[in-house]
């Protein structure tokens, strides 16, 4: 009838708890008085009227537990009942719990960290408008295996124009800037893009407006800004709109400020330039292309229809350009490529791996009490606890165990989340986002449950295959009690143990992978070298004043001493692999084609600053001058590929089809491939050509070779003799070679280091499961080990008994393991270099370790067992 | 298991509301005592009362709110827990008395239409 009467009533009794009680005892207290004084006056005597009175009123307590039922929420009760008894418990036995609530907290706080990581980098969409329907577009070239090449603007334009797949295509890259301020001439991230860029990603400036086409059109000098450089330079002031900052040495003014964070895939820049998409020629600029599916078409159907576009493209292309395809590339696996993708599943996998083994540990811990509490199950039982309302008090147990632990687990979280953004790898895209979300504390809720129902069910799950009365009558004999619970318990050490070999043999694989990078010969030999890059003023407009300030940088910096060689080049480590139409002349006649290439400007000096051995003819020298013929220094990469099986010294070759009109360079030497896209990517073809000879760039790296173990110390005597020589010369990203060079193997060693140190966490807690489970053995076959040995087993086979258990548990896990490693290691295959996913030495390694750890952790035990005086152990009958 | 016991509890209620609401609408406020009292004397040799399951039902009532309670003196002037019927108990009394002599009507006609049934219990 009213429901909501009842409810709010019990509502009310939930927290007049305590008045309700005391209220029902003396309403029950005065009706048995008046029935006993009725009885009285019946002529009972005093015994018989109040043995009378309770009769008729039936069970008091039952009376009241019916009461309370109707009092309240029976659940909440109940649960509240049962929640302050499993503290009580829990607080009788501080070891287990602080041993439980460590190893759970850990491993909850690792896993919601691993989490976030995922969730940031993986899970959380990119932050433009329906990003889902966001694209990159390639140029790919099936000839070279080279699928991510960047388009022609003229490209572009007829791909717009011929498809009906995308509703707009934009173009960007970076661009190197200089900020011309007060304090002279610096050095900022600069980024070009086509008008329509914005609008495609459906993001608008925060303050301000963007570009209109006809703006972009006419070249006029607009800027966007990021909202980093406006809080830098201007201090949110509004007064930033209309503003005028000297890019290149032209003014431009600010139209618009863009939201924070802000960035086109992983392109991040302070100022934004727009660039018009028109072209009426085809020109060798390339741009990274970016696009719009319309609303219903799948990236499948984009991707045959551009194939399409790019077979009828086909014969308007120059004759070296053509049978090109395009890719239809998904911007969410551009931003996050499959490579990282793997490591973090790995990852993410490996940390819950090890949350699943603490897991087992801790249920094996509970489970061992369980069986030491068989007794007060029994009694409980005996009291008139139903075998339901038990399992419920020991999942209860199991809740507020893992509850407590999610606890600390999530504050472990959000300082492991402060780390991994502190020290995690620079290049791993959307790092920066890392945080504790909705998501992740769901996470960290879920798993905690989770873990509070993997604890607390097992032992649970043994108390009721259990005969409670049957270890009620036992006595004090705990000998018999918790075979399930002992089934469980090695169960679980099998399991612990195939988790840890999974991932010791991964940790194992990447290790000798790291090993195998670590070992490959970069080209060039970055110890003591200090690098930094350097722009020549504006005011150095024409490439031989360019040439000309660079050598006199180079002369001062020789002569300070500790400095043993410098060079400069154009760019030394290459970001985005270009592509490239060659002619060579060869024997049989000149050869166009289209390659993977990259050419730079070095001055004399810069291979032997850098330490790449000279293969064949000779380095620049002076003469190589503006007027002397144009000369290149090639690689070897280059060299195999083009005059396969002769000397390339002597021969000619140059940029563009064979029509082209650029000039002939003569190869004068050949130096060793320096591996300038980090470690693990083949070189390619490489040229060089003297500075003197060349447009002599705005932008160099400059490298310094000196005589001082730590590079850095130097800086500062190199900065003043650039000063010397130009003070309005910017000078920025001065760090050491090998620092600059190690940022490609930040992922590899960040992913190594932690699987490798989660591996070890995993073994030392699959050593605690089996040491724990044997341990325990032993002291409940004390008496049984006392027997053997009083009819005359010897010490050794004692010995051999226990550890043989242990080993036969932690072979078992092995086996399962190893075959588990070898069918993940086909999955993650990709992750490796220089090893097989099946390699023999890892696997016989770490199978070895394992075995010995096992082995180890049960001789303790093991000798334990070896040392029970028979005497001692019949007596504790 | 615990549908069942909540189950029989329900039909042994049922009769107990009705009782209940019945003696506190005849007499006026009573306590507890002061009820089980009553519904014995009425019942006697067929209602066997346990007196411990009145209070729940008082419980349950008050929640329903077809009954209220007040501490006041007893008899003997002891501190005492009364109940009095409520307008909603009188109306639930109504609806409960009309259920009641429906369902034992229908049942006394069923069982007499029985022929079996009826010539056993004659014999």
């Amino acid at each position: 009838m009213s429901w909501s009467s009842v409810v709010a009533a019990r509502l009310r009794g939930l927290f007049e708890h305590r008045r309700l009680e005391r209220e029902l005892d003396e309403e029950a207290r005065f009706h048995l008085e008046m029935q006993i004084e009725d009885n009285l006056k019946a002529g009972m005597n005093p015994a018989e009227a109040r043995y009378a009175a309770m009769r008729s009123f039936g069970g008091v307590e039952r009376m009241k537990e019916m009461y309370r039922e109707r009092r309240t929420f029976a659940l909440v009760e109940t649960t509240a009942q049962d929640l302050r008894y499993a503290v009580r418990t829990l607080r009788k036995s501080p070891g287990f719990t602080m041993t439980a609530v460590a190893v759970l907290a850990l491993a909850i706080g690792a896993n919601t960290a691993m989490f976030s990581v995922l969730n940031a980098v993986l899970l959380r969409p990119l932050p433009y408008r329906s990003p889902e329907q966001l694209a990159m577009l390639w140029t790919e070239d099936p000839t070279q295996n080279f699928r991510e090449g960047r388009s022609a603007l003229w490209d572009v334009e007829q791909w717009r124009s011929q498809n009906q797949s995308f509703a707009d295509m934009a173009t960007f890259d970076a661009m190197n800037t200089t900020l011309t301020g007060a304090d002279g001439v610096e050095q900022i991230l600069g980024a070009s893009i086509s008008p329509n860029l914005l609008p495609l990603l459906g993001v608008r400036p925060t303050l301000g407006r963007s570009f209109s086409t006809e703006e972009a059109e006419q070249q006029q000098r607009l800027v966007l800004i990021s909202h980093r450089f406006w809080q830098a330079r201007f201090g949110d002031s509004h007064d930033a709109l209309g503003a005028t900052l000297v890019l290149d040495g032209f003014p431009c003014r600010i139209i618009g400020i863009l939201p924070p964070d802000f960035k086109i895939a992983t392109l991040d820049a302070d100022v934004w330039k727009p660039h018009t998409s028109h072209r009426t020629v085809r020109d060798s600029e390339t741009w990274f292309v970016i696009g719009r599916l319309r609303p219903t078409v799948t990236f499948d159907q984009a991707q045959a229809e551009m194939s399409t576009v790019a077979r009828r493209l086909n014969n308007q292309l120059p004759a070296a350009e053509r049978n090109r395809g395009i890719t239809v590339v998904p911007l969410s696996l551009y931003v996050v490529g499959p490579q990282s993708r793997l490591a973090l599943w790995v990852l993410g996998g490996t940390v819950f791996c090890v949350f699943l083994i603490a897991s087992a540990n801790v249920t094996s811990l509970s489970l061992a009490r369980s069986v030491a509490r068989a007794r007060e199950m029994a009694v409980r039982a005996a009291l008139g606890a139903s075998a339901g309302r038990i399992v419920r008090q020991l999942l209860t147990e199991g809740v507020l165990l893992a509850a407590v632990s999610g606890l600390i687990g999530t504050l472990l979280a959000s300082a492991g989340i402060r780390l991994i953004r502190a020290f995690g790898p620079g290049n791993l895209p959307r790092l920066n986002e890392v945080g504790l979300d909705l998501r992740v504390l769901g996470w960290a809720l879920a798993i905690s449950v989770l873990a509070g129902i993997l604890v607390g069910m097992s032992p649970a799950l043994a108390t009721l295959r259990r005969d409670l009365r049957v270890s009620g009558e036992e006595g004090g004999r705990s000998v018999s009690g918790g075979a399930a619970a002992r089934r469980i318990r090695r169960a679980l050490v099998v399991a612990d143990f195939a988790l840890a070999i999974v991932l010791l043999a991964g940790a194992g694989l990447l290790v000798r992978s790291w090993w195998y990078v670590n070992r490959i010969d970069p080209g060039f030999k970055p110890e003591r070298v200090l690098g930094m890059q350097l722009s020549a003023p504006p005011a150095f407009s024409l490439p031989a004043q360019r040439t000309d300030l660079y050598r006199r940088v180079l002369e001062t910096i020789q002569a300070v001493p500790g400095v043993a060689n410098a060079g400069i080049i154009g760019d030394l480590f290459i970001a985005n692999t270009r592509e490239q139409v060659v002619t060579f002349e060869r024997d049989n006649g000149t050869v166009s084609e289209r390659q993977q290439f990259v050419g730079d400007e070095v001055s004399v000096d810069f291979f032997k600053a850098i330490g790449t051995p000279l293969l064949r003819g000779r380095f620049f020298s002076i003469g190589d001058g503006p007027d002397a013929p144009p000369v290149a220094i090639i690689n070897d990469a280059m060299a195999r590929r083009s005059w396969p099986g002769h000397n390339p010294v002597g021969r000619r070759f140059k940029l563009g089809p064979r029509d082209s009109d650029r000039p002939w360079f003569t190869v004068v030497g050949v130096v060793g491939d320096m591996r300038r896209q980090g470690l693990e990517r083949e070189p390619f073809p490489q040229m060089f050509v003297p500075l003197a000879q060349s447009s002599s760039p705005h932008n160099v790296d400059l490298f310094t070779r000196t005589s001082s173990a730590d590079p850095l110390a130097m800086a500062g005597a190199l900065r003043a003799a650039v000063r010397s020589v130009e003070k309005n010369a910017p000078i920025y990203g001065v760090a050491p070679l090998e620092q600059q060079f190690g940022t490609y193997l930040e992922q590899r060693r960040f992913q190594t280091a932690l699987l490798t140190g989660f591996s070890l966490v995993a073994l030392l807690m699959a050593a605690i499961g089996i040491y724990g489970l044997i341990q325990y053995s032993v002291a409940t076959r004390t008496h049984e080990i006392g027997i053997r040995m009083a009819v005359g087993a010897e010490a050794g086979e004692i010995f051999r008994m226990i550890l043989g258990e242990g080993v036969k548990l932690s072979l078992t896990g092995l086996i399962l393991g190893l075959l588990g490693a070898l069918w993940l290691g086909q999955a993650g295959s990709s992750m490796l270099f220089g090893v097989t996913p099946a390699d023999p030495l890892t696997f016989v390694g770490v199978s070895l370790l394992l075995i010995a750890v096992a082995v180890a952790a049960c001789c303790f035990p093991a000798r334990r067992a070896m040392k029970i005086e028979p005497i001692v152990a019949l007596r504790q009958e | 298991m615990k549908n069942d016991r909540t189950y029989k509890a329900d039909v042994l209620q049922g009769t107990l509301i009705l009782l209940v609401l019945r003696t506190l609408e005849a007499l006026g406020p009573l306590h507890g005592y002061g009820i089980a009292r009553r519904i014995e004397q009425i019942s006697k040799d067929v209602l066997q009362l346990n007196q411990g399951t009145l209070y729940p039902a008082l419980l349950h009532m008050e929640q329903e709110g077809w009954i209220s309670s007040n501490w006041g003196p007893s008899e003997k002037n002891r501190r005492a827990k009364f109940y009095s019927i409520t307008a909603a108990g009188r109306r639930r009394l109504a609806k409960e008395t009309e259920d009641w002599r429906r369902m034992s009507s229908t049942i006394e006609s069923f069982l007499g239409f029985d022929p079996r049934n009826s010539a056993e219990e004659r014999g």
